[in-house]
């Protein structure tokens, strides 16, 4: 070993303070901790929406939350685990979580556009996707703070699956105070947030994650 | 190494140093055919510096090897994008030697297998640009494709290693 790796090597160990291992489930804590201060900040601010303590929900209702919250989990939980890198580590799970998702927007343009529908450029509720947004500031937060502590070897990969994540999850918070359970509008206004959020997160926050 | 490594967090310098030291040598074999060898100990650094920086991100139930393989693959394909054509023509000049001639193809044996995920033109421009430090006329020159085309073919090669650090091989 050359002269000057071994200075560096003495210099590195001299400096060895005891540092805390960074668990996953640290990670998955606080993304956890974010979503449910959002949530029942959504729910005082806007409200319950109607029948939700009581169990009436719309089958649309239904399928969309589930999915926007699977999506949310999946990506909150790849992105845990890319703090801590390893060769072997696939990420592969929120692509097919992605995909799944992905019907959603699809359903919601065709059903608007379809023949009997309201038309693409008359679906309300542009308000849910500022709301959603809003409600993912602090989840996309929490991660961001989890990946800067961490060492993320795939920064645009890591930013995405950040961004779609609180996205996911600050629509479905979102959805627990809309009362809007039409396809159009569901599968429109409270998936833009993800797909806001997973563009900013690949090729803006992305970028603060190289270290 | 995983033991050494759990010791490190705690705060032990001996195992720490040791621990170190053998990542060094891990690191040295790791890199030798992939880089310039003027430029091994200075990436050899970085990676341990990162390994420092970011010793509590390694989980000591798993396997370390693995850990610090992607943090020196995330450090090379830094070292890859860097522009340093310049320095490494001074270097080959100033040591014109029998050796000096050898390295590239020790670095292009072993880039032949690690870049198999690659176009075989992207690697071939690659390895001309970054790694034998061609410009990019020669290295055009030297392959047939046109000149925009190798500055494609890296920078696609280099976003495509960067997106598959963690594969494993």
């Amino acid at each position: 070993m050359d002269d000057a790796t071994q200075a560096l090597i003495d210099r590195i160990a001299a400096d060895a303070a005891p540092v805390r291992p960074l668990r996953k489930g640290r990670g998955l804590a606080l993304a956890g901790l974010a979503f449910l201060v959002t949530l029942v900040a959504v729910l005082f601010l806007a409200g319950a929406r109607h029948g939700l303590m009581n169990g009436q929900f719309s089958v649309f209702f239904v399928v969309v939350n589930g999915l926007l919250l699977v999506l949310g989990l999946s990506c909150v939980t790849t992105v845990a685990a890319m703090a801590a890198p390893q060769v072997g580590a696939g990420h592969e799970g929120p692509k097919w979580a992605i995909a799944m998702a992905g019907v959603l927007p699809v359903a919601g343009v065709l059903a608007a556009s379809a023949p009997g529908g309201v038309g693409l450029m008359h679906v309300e509720g542009i308000h849910c996707m500022y709301v959603g947004l809003a409600a993912s500031v602090l989840i996309a937060a929490a991660l961001f703070v989890w990946l800067r502590r961490g060492a993320p070897v795939s920064p645009k990969l890591a930013g995405f699956y950040l961004g779609v994540g609180s996205g996911a999850l600050g629509s479905v918070a979102n959805g627990m105070a809309c009362a809007d359970d039409s396809i159009a509008h569901l599968g429109i206004w409270h998936t833009a947030p993800v797909i806001i959020g997973g563009l900013v997160g690949r090729y803006v926050i992305s970028r603060w994650l190289r270290w | 190494m995983a033991r050494l490594m759990r010791a490190a967090q705690a705060g032990d310098r001996q195992a720490y140093a040791v621990a170190l030291e053998q990542a060094a040598k891990w690191l040295r074999r790791y890199f030798r055919r992939r880089i310039a060898l003027e430029k091994l100990d200075d990436l050899v650094q970085e990676v341990l510096l990162s390994v420092h920086a970011k010793r509590s991100t390694y989980d000591p139930a798993r396997p370390f090897f693995p850990w610090l393989a992607a943090i020196a693959r995330y450090r090379w394909v830094d070292h890859l994008r860097a522009e340093y054509r310049s320095q490494t023509q001074e270097l080959l000049e100033d040591t014109a030697s029998e050796d000096s001639a050898e390295e590239p193809v020790m670095a292009r044996i072993s880039l032949d297998r690690l870049f198999d995920q690659l176009s075989p033109a992207q690697a071939e421009a690659i390895e001309l640009v970054k790694i034998e430090g061609c410009s990019v006329a020669e290295a055009s020159a030297r392959t047939g494709q046109s000149p925009s085309l190798i500055k494609v073919n890296v920078h696609r090669g280099i976003r495509k290693l960067a997106a598959i650090i963690e594969k494993a091989s």
